[in-house]
């Protein structure tokens, strides 16, 4: 199996100064991306009535911007690596705009599918990519940290969005509501203005002459920066070997389909989105049904949006810690595992202060694995192909983000109950869990056997060198050295 | 012969008094109804005293004979009799005072009601000793869920509006609609004005669609569940603005926008050729040092520069 591929990127990130604006973009590009299709629930009730259509009609529009959002991943990845982040961030914004000012003249719930869907979906997809890899140009060091912090987006988005959405509603109806709402998702723009592309040249020209190191001492400095990417440092020939694939490659990188920990992600991650969002889905329909009002059903929700938005950057400030680190891996499958725990444990609860307790430590999973879900890719891509990889990844995921929900609101009806439903979504994400602990244990230990063979090959190759250098040229030698 | 006609007057009597009583509880006089009294359903509510202000609610669709019975343990000095009576919306009834005698540690103070039409519905109160005991509010459903907040449309559109009586609570026979006219209300007619007003009834949902808003037709509307004794309303109230409302903030936000991204890319812009002309004399500079700050490896770095 060949080695994990290059995060050699040719260049130091700046790992701080501008990429903390980057920061703030990515975080209300993804804030945008994830909280918008779940605030607009609000608007359907109204909607609904006006169309004289059925709930699970209007839930559509939903359910296709969602579903749109995940199919464009790999558009939105070939305009990227094409394009860069910056461009592709401020179209995506103008399309969502677009959409939501279309759909506030439309006159049929088809209209809406449409632009609200299809376009609204499509310019989401375009702020969630460059957004995740833009932050992977910028950060190295303190990535994990950067990318808590971005995804920390999402939840305060939802929390500012939900009662803003109601008052827009009662002043302004639903058509006035998507009308302001399409300016204000403009600002994704602004979110791309910042994402100045890293200027690569500035940051080459303290490294322009980089053979592979030779020293004793550098070598071990190597293999530390190694520790971090976890992936190896290729040679020249090597890294000029994976760029002469083919055309395909210049757009989306298929050859990731052979990359070891992508295949242990894909994999895990297509079982663990079935029971990933249902959960927070029927958090308030359980509750309502265990006998709890309406208010404290949703003051539920703002619970676990509380402990959504606290864990999120601590988790990636933990993982950023030099002991999580080199093997973060296992701190997201420990995410993974404590998730399906949780809704294993869920039906035990059955008064208020059970369900809070819910709340507050699904909060906690929830946040902890979001925080990780793309920042674990990138440690195992590394961050030249990971814009290819999340868009595959996407792609693939759509199946299982929209299957989940339908699914599991299937369980509850035919067992009239829903403690089943939790322990189905328990055990889709404690399977994924310790199969990401078994699995990356063994990518680990190999990892760890092919790095130990391409140190020692670039000792021979510069020990070699060395050699070379010092039998022709050595009057050139004596020369400097005096 | 002469029992059977004794018991006719005597009912025929009965028949004027309890006539005469409703007469001078309702402010305009109406006709007496003419489903006899004897053959009503009777429908007997009870409530015993139990604190200040108790109010008991009594739904009802159909006229009925209504017997209201009120029970009250009474003070601590126990008198053997009392005297009661029943007022309708704070006005005595005439009539209607009756000595109580103490039973069973009790005072029991019991009335039937005629209940045929919508003058009769009201507050019903039970009086002990010139102290109001319990109020029986006599009324047909009402409806729960009022949306309180105005429904939002534009000039030019179309608004819905719903009612909607409650699941628990027994069907209406119809549904009205009334658009509020200053104090007064008015009936809203679907058929005289079928491009207009739509009414679509459903049992328990109404739905009333009003085409081609314009700014006249903001205000309350009253949408009234129709039952045979009579109508208990609802109302929701229709807010008509013209596209220009939301266009403003929406205005607003895109020049916030745009001035956003133009300083961003300006700023840039002037940070980037400040970088360029450092940047030109800095590369003179950096030539000649050796920049292995990574590696640390600076003797060998600059020899390789200088083979190169």
């Amino acid at each position: 199996m060949p080695p994990a591929a290059a995060t050699n990127l040719g260049y130091t990130p700046p790992d701080g100064g501008w990429g903390w604006a980057i920061v703030v973009g990515a975080f209300i590009s993804i804030g945008f991306s994830y909280a918008f299709p779940k605030s607009l629930t609000i608007y359907f009730k109204d909607i609904q009535e006006y169309f004289a259509v059925s709930y699970s009609e209007i839930a559509w529009v939903s359910s296709v911007m969602l579903a749109s959002m995940y199919a464009a991943g790999p558009v939105s990845s070939i305009l990227v690596n094409r394009y860069g982040s910056r461009p592709v961030v401020m179209v995506g914004g103008v399309m969502v705009s677009t959409g939501m000012v279309l759909a506030s003249f439309g006159t049929a719930i088809i209209h809406l599918y449409l632009c609200i869907g299809v376009i609204g979906g499509f310019g989401l997809a375009f702020n969630l990519q460059p957004a995740l890899t833009i932050i992977g140009t910028y950060f190295q060091v303190k990535r994990p940290l950067a990318n808590g912090l971005a995804m920390t987006g999402s939840p305060v988005v939802l929390f500012t969005l939900a009662p803003l959405n109601q008052f827009l509603l009662d002043s302004f109806g639903w058509r006035g509501s998507f009308l302001i709402l399409g300016g204000i998702v403009l600002n994704c723009c602004v979110a791309g203005s910042l994402m100045r592309p890293v200027n690569k040249k500035a940051l080459k020209k303290t490294e322009k002459t980089e053979p592979p190191e030779c020293n004793g001492g550098a070598a071990e400095e190597a293999a530390t920066v190694d520790t971090i990417t976890q992936s190896d440092n290729l040679t020249e020939e090597n890294q000029k070997e994976s760029k002469s694939q083919g055309c395909v490659n210049r757009f989306i990188d298929i050859s990731l389909f052979k990359h070891r920990g992508f295949l242990i992600y894909l994999i895990g991650n297509v079982v663990m989105f079935f029971g990933f969002f249902a959960p927070v889905v029927f958090l308030a329909p359980c509750a309502k049904h265990k006998g709890i009002d309406e208010y404290s059903a949703a003051f539920l929700l703002s619970i676990f949006a509380l402990a959504d938005m606290f864990i999120r950057p601590t988790t990636g400030f933990i993982g950023n810690t030099k002991w999580i680190r080199p093997r973060i891996q296992y701190f997201f499958s420990f995410a993974v595992s404590y998730n399906g725990v949780c809704h294993l444990l869920f039906p035990l609860a059955s008064e208020y202060t059970g369900l809070v307790v819910y709340a507050v430590f699904f909060g906690f999973a929830f946040g902890m694995l979001s925080a990780l879900l793309f920042e674990v890719l990138m440690d195992l891509v590394g961050a030249h192909r990971f814009s290819s990889a999340v868009g595959l990844v996407t792609i693939i995921e759509c199946g299982p983000v929209l299957l989940g929900p339908p699914l599991s609101g299937a369980l509850v009806d035919i067992f009239g109950d829903y403690k089943y439903m939790y322990y189905a979504c328990g055990v889709f994400m404690l399977v994924p869990g310790i199969f990401f602990f078994i699995m990356h244990y063994f990518n680990y230990r190999r990892l760890d056997k092919e790095r130990g063979q391409i140190v020692a090959v670039d000792v021979r190759t510069c020990e070699e060198a060395v050699e070379l250098k010092t039998n022709p040229d050595d009057k050139a030698a004596h020369d400097t050295d005096e | 012969m002469l029992a059977s006609w004794k018991q006719l007057i005597f009912q025929i009597l009965l028949l004027l008094i309890s006539c005469r009583h409703i007469n001078t509880t309702s402010p305009d006089p109406t006709p007496p109804p003419l489903v006899p009294i004897d053959s009503l359903p009777r429908d007997v509510r009870r409530a015993a005293f139990k604190g200040e202000g108790q109010i008991e609610k009594v739904e009802l669709l159909n006229p009925v004979n209504l017997e209201l019975v009120c029970t009250w343990t009474g003070h601590q000095n126990k008198e053997s009799n009392i005297t009661g009576f029943w007022r309708k919306d704070g006005l005595e009834i005439e009539n209607s005072h009756l000595t109580v005698q103490l039973q069973n540690e009790q005072y029991q103070l019991q009335q039937v009601f005629n209940i045929v039409s919508e003058e009769n519905l009201g507050n019903y109160s039970c009086v002990f000793e010139s102290e109001v005991k319990i109020d029986f509010v006599v009324a047909v459903p009402q409806i729960g869920e009022i949306r309180d907040k105005p429904v939002v449309t534009y000039v030019g559109d179309s608004g819905v509006i719903t009612c909607k009586m409650e699941d628990s609570k027994p069907m209406p026979n119809t549904w009205k609609w009334y658009k509020a006219n200053g104090t007064d209300k008015e009936e809203i007619f679907a058929a005289a004005e079928p491009q207009r007003y739509e009414i679509k009834n459903n049992e328990r949902k109404t739905k009333l669609l009003v085409n081609n808003l314009t700014m006249a037709d903001s205000g309350l509307y009253y949408c009234g569940a129709v039952y045979t004794l009579s109508t208990s309303m609802g109302h929701v109230e229709l807010k008509v603005i013209t596209y220009y409302e939301p266009l403003k903030p929406f205005m607003a936000i895109v020049a916030e926008v745009f001035i956003l991204v133009t300083a961003i890319l300006l700023f840039e812009r002037s940070r980037s050729k400040k970088n360029d002309t450092e940047g030109d004399m800095m590369s003179d500079q950096t030539n000649t040092l050796s920049p292995g700050e990574n590696n640390g490896l600076e003797g060998s770095s600059s020899m390789r520069q200088r083979k190169t």
